[in-house]
C-alpha cells in the first residue's frame, strides 16, 4: 500500500491546524488547531510503522503516537484551564485581547 | 732699589703626604654651622640662653677643627687636597662639582672666619641680650658662617658663586635686623641691590672664564669651573686672552661691589645700620674680603694680564686713598671704621694689582682680626654711652679701661705701628709695590707712594677717633630721653638713623641688662636698676664682650708675626711662614707673560697638561740667581755662590733690582726705607692728631672747616648723590615707569601681549569646546545613545504580545529553514 494517502491526509490536517492557529481568534479553536497538528503527526507515525516496519516488536511508532495523545490530553487540560481563567478575567476568549506580555 | 728675593719655584716641593682624616672631612666644618642655624631656629627660643649656647658651642667646636686644619696646611707648604661630588645633569661630559679644595688659602680663611665668628658669637651673647629677635640673630650668624665657609671651601667657581650669594643674603638680612626703622631696611636694600648689580658681572665673568677653560678639551671641558684646573691652564699660558681679560674684569666687577671698592663701596658705610657684631663679622672681617679672596683664588689667571692687574691696582689705590679722607669728617664711630675698612680693602686690592699676592691676603688676614677688634670695641663703647657719636663720648679711658687698651691695640695695628699685625702686612704691600716698580711697571710706584700717604691718613683719622673717644672730658649724655637723637653740633650731615635705632635698641637692652643675673662682671651703674638715672656714667662691658675683645687683641699679634720679617726671630720656621702657608703649587709656578724671562709652566696638549722638566724651564733663572746678591738677611753668609738659603732655603736671590718674574717674593726681609718712611708717617699723623684733638674735643674741628674740601668729604664725593640722581631717580622715574607702561599700561605692552595670548587661548579653547567637545565627542556619544534608543523603539514592536503573529513567524522561519536546508543539502 502506498503511504501517499496517509501523508496527504496528515498534510491536510497539519495545514488546517497551522491555519487555525494563525487565523482563528477564539482561543478554544486555537487549541483545537493544535490538536489537529498533533494528530497529523500521529497519523504519520502510525502509517509509517504499519507500512514500513509492520513486524517490529518494539512498535515505537505506535508507542510514540500513544505518548503524543497522552501529552496532548494534558496540554489541552492546561490550555483549557488558561482559557477558563482568561474568560473569567477578561470575559473574552479572544487571543487578540491578551497581549500583556509585550514591550 | 729694593732687594728682591725670589721664591724659586723648584725649591718648594708640592705636598705629597696623605691628608689627615680631619682635612678629608673638613666639609664637616662647613656643614656644622648650617645645622647649628637649623637647631637654633627650631629649639632656640626654649633654651636658657635662647639659642646662643648652640651657636657658641658649634663655633667653638668648628674653631678647634679649623685651627687644626689651618695648622696642618701651615706646616705642609703647598698643601693641596681636593675632593668633589660629581653631578652631570646636562650630559655631554659636563660635570658639576660640589667639592672642597683645602689648601693653605682655605686653611687661612678657615682660621680667620671661625675665630672672628666665634668671638662675635660670644660677644653677641651679651651685646644683643634682651633683643626681641635674639634667637633669629644667632641663627643668622650661624647661617652666615656656613655661607662664608661654602665660599671658602669651594673648589669651583660655581660653588663659590653660591656661597657668595648666600653671604650677600645673610648680609642683607642682618643689615635690616632693626627693620622697623625704614632707613635700616633702605640700607639693606641698598647693600643688596648694589652687590647684586655687580654679581651679574661676577656670574658672567665666571661663565666667560669657564668657556675659555672648556675650549681646551679633556678634563678642562669636563669641569670648566674647577679653580685648580683653571689656574693650571692659566699658568701653562693656554687660556685665550679674551677669556682672561673679559672673565677676570667681570669677576672683578663683582669683587668691586662685594669688597667695597670705589665707586661701588657706597653700600658699606650704610651697612653700619646693622648691629655692631654684624659689622665686625660681616662688614669688616669676612664677607667684604670675599672679593679679595676670590681674586686670590684665581690669582694665576690675573697674573696673565697686565690690563687686569693695572685695573686692580688703580681701583685699589683710588679706594685706599679717597675712602680714608671721608673718615676725617665722620662723627659716627662706626662710620669711621666703615670708611677705614673700605680703605684697607683698597690696600688689599692694590696689593693684588701689583703682584703682591701674599701681601694682599696677609693684609686680609691681619685686618680681619684687628678690624673685628675695633668694631667690637666700638660696640662696647656704644653699649656704654648709647650713642654712636664720638662727640658724645670723650674721656672714656677712665670708665672703660679694658675697652680702652684693646681699642688702642687695634688702632695701632690698623695704623701700622711697628711690630703690630697691620705694620707687617702693610709693610709687605709697600715692599711688593716697590718690587713691582722695579719691574718697570708704573702702578708699583703709584701704590707705593699713595699707600704710604694712605697709611698717614689712616693714622690720622684713627688718632682723631682715639683722642675724641678716650681722652678729654666726658661729654656723654646722661638723660635717657635725650640721647637718642644724634647730637651734631657741627651740623655734619650723616645718617642719623643708624644712631637712632642703636640707641633705642640698647636703651631697652639696658633696662634688662640691669636685672641680668647671668654672672657677668659688669659693674652695676650707680643709679641701680630701679632708678631713672642709671645712665649717669658709662661703665665697662661685661665678661662676654671683654672676652672677645681681649682674645682678639692678643690674637692680633701672632697673626702678624706669621708673615713678618721677624718670624724666624720669634721662633718660627723659615720654611713655614705665611707665604708658604698660602702658596699653592700653581702660584709658585706663576709668571707674568708681560715681563722678561717668561716661562709657561708646561703646555696643554689635547686637553692634557704636560709639564716641562724643571731643569729646562728654569735653567735661565738658575743662571741669573747664581750671580745674585743678598743683603739684610739673617742667612747672608750661606748665600755665597749658592742658589739657596736667602732668608729661607725656599728663597733665592735674583740680581739686585732685576726683574722679579715670580708671584712669590720669598720670606720677607727688613726694609729700612719702608720702615723709616712708615714710622715717620705714623709719628707725623699721630702728632697732627694729638695737636688738634689731644686736649679734648676742639670747639672748631679743623676737619670740618676745610671749605669746599669738607663739603666734598661730607658729601662722600657726591657718590651717593650721583648714584641717587643717576641711577635711583632715572630708574624710579623713567625705567620703572617705562617698565610699568610696557608691562601694564601700553597698547603694545607686555601685559597686552599676555592678555592677547590669554584671549586667543580662551577663544581657541572655546571653539575647541564647542566643536570638538560638544559636537564631535558629545555628539558621537549622544548619537550612539539616541540611535540605540531609536532602533530599540522600532525593534521592540516586534515583541507585540500577539501570539498568533509569533506563530506565523515561527512557521515562516521553519519554512525558510527547511527550504535552505533542502536546497543546500542537494
Amino acid at each position: 500500500m502506498s503511504p501517499l494517502a496517509p501523508l496527504v491526509l496528515s498534510t491536510f490536517l497539519f495545514c488546517a491546524g497551522i491555519y487555525g492557529i494563525i487565523a482563528r481568534r477564539n482561543s478554544v479553536l486555537v487549541l483545537m488547531s493544535v490538536e489537529l497538528m498533533l494528530n497529523a503527526v500521529n497519523i504519520n507515525l502510525v502509517a509509517f510503522q504499519s507500512l514500513f516496519f509492520p513486524g517490529d516488536s518494539d512498535a515505537s511508532g505506535y508507542v510514540f503516537a500513544l505518548f503524543i495523545i497522552a501529552v496532548a490530553a494534558a496540554e489541552v487540560g492546561v490550555g483549557l484551564a488558561i482559557v477558563l481563567n482568561m474568560f473569567r478575567n477578561r470575559a473574552s476568549v479572544n487571543v487578540d485581547d491578551v497581549d500583556l506580555m509585550r514591550w | 732699589m729694593t732687594d728682591v728675593l725670589l721664591l724659586a719655584a723648584e725649591t718648594l716641593e708640592p705636598f705629597a703626604g696623605e691628608p689627615s682624616a680631619l682635612v678629608q672631612n673638613s666639609w664637616l666644618i662647613v656643614v656644622l654651622p648650617a645645622i647649628s642655624a637649623l637647631l637654633i631656629t627650631v629649639f632656640g627660643k626654649n633654651m636658657p640662653w635662647k639659642g646662643a649656647e648652640i651657636g657658641i658651642a658649634t663655633l667653638a667646636a668648628m674653631w678647634i677643627m679649623a685651627v687644626m686644619v689651618g695648622w696642618e696646611t701651615f706646616t705642609n707648604p703647598l698643601y693641596h687636597y681636593e675632593a668633589a661630588l660629581n653631578w652631570s645633569p646636562l650630559g655631554g661630559g659636563f660635570v658639576m662639582e660640589l667639592g672642597m679644595l683645602v689648601n693653605g688659602l682655605t686653611g687661612m680663611m678657615f682660621v680667620l672666619v671661625t675665630t672672628v665668628s666665634l668671638m662675635v658669637h660670644i660677644y653677641s651673647k651679651e651685646y644683643m641680650h634682651g633683643e626681641e629677635r635674639f634667637t633669629y640673630f644667632f641663627a643668622m650668624l650661624s647661617l652666615f658662617t656656613f655661607s662664608m665657609l661654602v665660599l671658602v671651601i669651594a673648589n669651583n667657581t660655581l660653588q663659590a658663586v653660591v656661597g657668595w650669594e648666600l653671604v650677600g643674603l645673610c648680609s642683607y638680612l642682618l643689615i635690616g635686623f632693626y627693620w622697623k626703622e625704614k632707613p635700616n631696611s633702605d640700607a639693606a636694600n641698598k647693600a643688596f641691590l648694589t652687590t647684586k648689580f655687580a654679581d651679574i658681572g661676577l656670574i658672567v665673568g665666571v661663565i666667560i672664564l669657564s668657556a675659555g677653560v672648556a675650549g681646551l678639551g679633556g678634563d678642562f671641558a669636563t669641569t670648566p669651573f674647577n679653580i685648580d684646573l683653571t689656574n693650571r691652564a692659566a699658568v701653562a699660558g693656554a687660556l685665550p686672552t679674551g677669556a682672561i681679560v673679559g672673565g677676570m674684569l667681570l669677576i672683578f666687577l663683582g669683587c668691586v661691589a662685594k669688597s667695597g671698592q670705589m665707586p661701588l663701596h657706597v653700600w658699606l658705610p650704610d651697612a653700619m645700620a646693622g648691629p655692631t657684631p654684624v659689622s665686625a663679622l660681616i662688614h669688616a672681617a669676612t664677607m667684604v674680603t670675599a672679593g679679595i679672596f676670590l681674586l686670590a683664588r684665581l690669582y694665576p689667571v690675573i697674573a696673565q694680564s697686565l690690563a687686569v692687574m693695572n685695573t686692580l691696582a688703580i681701583v685699589g689705590t683710588i679706594t685706599l686713598f679717597l675712602a680714608g679722607f671721608v673718615a676725617f669728617v665722620q662723627d659716627d664711630i662706626k662710620k669711621v671704621l666703615a670708611y677705614s675698612t673700605v680703605s684697607q680693602l683698597g690696600y688689599m686690592m692694590a696689593a693684588l694689582g701689583v703682584g703682591s699676592y701674599t701681601a694682599g691676603i696677609f693684609h686680609l688676614f691681619t685686618h680681619g682680626f684687628f678690624k673685628a677688634l675695633l668694631f667690637l670695641g666700638s660696640g662696647s663703647l656704644i653699649h656704654a654711652v648709647h650713642s654712636n657719636n664720638m662727640s658724645d663720648m670723650g674721656g672714656m679711658r677712665k670708665f672703660m679701661p679694658h675697652t680702652y687698651w684693646t681699642f688702642i691695640v687695634g688702632t695701632l695695628a690698623l695704623a701700622g705701628f711697628p711690630l703690630t699685625a697691620g705694620f707687617f702686612s702693610k709693610d709687605e704691600i709697600l715692599v711688593g709695590a716697590q718690587i713691582w716698580a722695579d719691574n718697570g711697571i708704573w702702578t708699583g710706584n703709584l701704590v707705593y707712594w699713595v699707600g704710604l700717604a694712605g697709611a698717614m691718613v689712616t693714622t690720622f683719622y684713627m688718632g682723631r677717633a682715639i683722642f675724641l673717644i678716650f681722652f678729654g672730658e666726658h661729654r656723654g649724655l646722661s638723660h635717657h630721653g635725650d640721647d637718642g637723637h644724634g647730637h651734631d653740633p657741627e651740623g655734619v650731615t650723616h645718617d642719623e638713623h643708624a644712631e637712632d635705632h642703636e640707641v633705642i635698641a640698647h636703651a631697652t637692652d639696658e633696662v634688662q641688662m640691669a636685672v641680668d643675673e647671668d654672672g657677668t662682671e659688669r659693674p652695676v651703674p650707680a643709679g641701680g636698676a630701679g632708678g631713672g638715672d642709671h645712665h649717669g656714667e658709662p661703665h665697662e662691658s661685661g665678661g662676654f664682650m671683654l672676652t672677645a675683645l681681649v682674645f682678639l687683641a692678643i690674637a692680633s699679634f701672632p697673626v702678624g708675626f706669621t708673615g713678618g720679617f721677624l718670624w724666624t726671630n720669634v721662633g718660627g720656621s723659615a720654611e713655614q711662614n705665611f707665604e708658604t702657608w698660602t702658596a699653592t703649587e700653581t702660584i709658585t709656578h706663576t709668571q707674568y707673560p708681560f715681563l722678561d724671562d717668561y716661562h709657561a709652566w708646561g703646555e696643554v696638549v689635547d686637553g692634557e697638561l704636560v709639564y716641562e722638566k724643571k731643569d729646562e724651564a728654569y735653567a735661565d733663572d738658575a743662571h741669573a740667581e747664581d750671580d745674585g746678591h743678598a743683603e739684610e738677611t739673617e742667612h747672608e753668609e750661606e748665600a755665597a755662590g749658592e742658589i739657596v738659603a736667602l732668608g729661607s732655603p725656599l728663597a733665592a736671590a735674583s740680581e739686585e733690582g732685576g726683574v722679579s718674574n715670580y708671584v712669590l717674593h720669598g720670606a720677607p726681609v727688613f726694609h729700612s726705607d719702608v720702615f723709616i718712611l712708615a714710622l715717620l708717617g705714623f709719628l707725623l699723623a699721630t702728632g697732627a692728631a694729638f695737636a688738634i684733638y689731644g686736649r679734648g674735643k676742639p670747639d672748631r674741628d679743623p676737619t670740618l672747616h676745610m671749605g669746599p674740601l669738607t663739603t666734598v668729604l661730607v658729601e662722600k664725593y657726591y657718590l651717593d648723590t650721583i648714584g641717587y640722581k643717576a641711577i635711583v631717580v632715572p630708574v624710579r622715574d623713567h625705567v620703572a615707569k617705562w617698565a610699568s607702561y610696557s608691562s601694564n599700561d601700553g597698547k603694545y605692552s607686555i601685559d597686552s601681549v599676555v592678555a592677547g595670548v590669554g584671549v586667543v587661548t580662551k577663544q581657541v579653547a572655546n571653539s575647541t569646546y564647542r566643536t570638538l567637545d560638544q559636537k564631535i565627542i558629545d555628539g558621537g556619544i549622544n548619537g550612539a545613545a539616541f540611535s540605540a534608543a531609536w532602533w530599540s523603539d522600532k525593534l521592540k514592536r516586534v515583541q507585540s504580545g500577539d501570539v498568533q503573529r509569533y506563530a506565523g513567524a515561527l512557521v515562516a522561519g521553519t519554512v525558510v529553514l527547511v527550504l535552505v536546508i533542502a536546497l543546500t543539502v542537494n
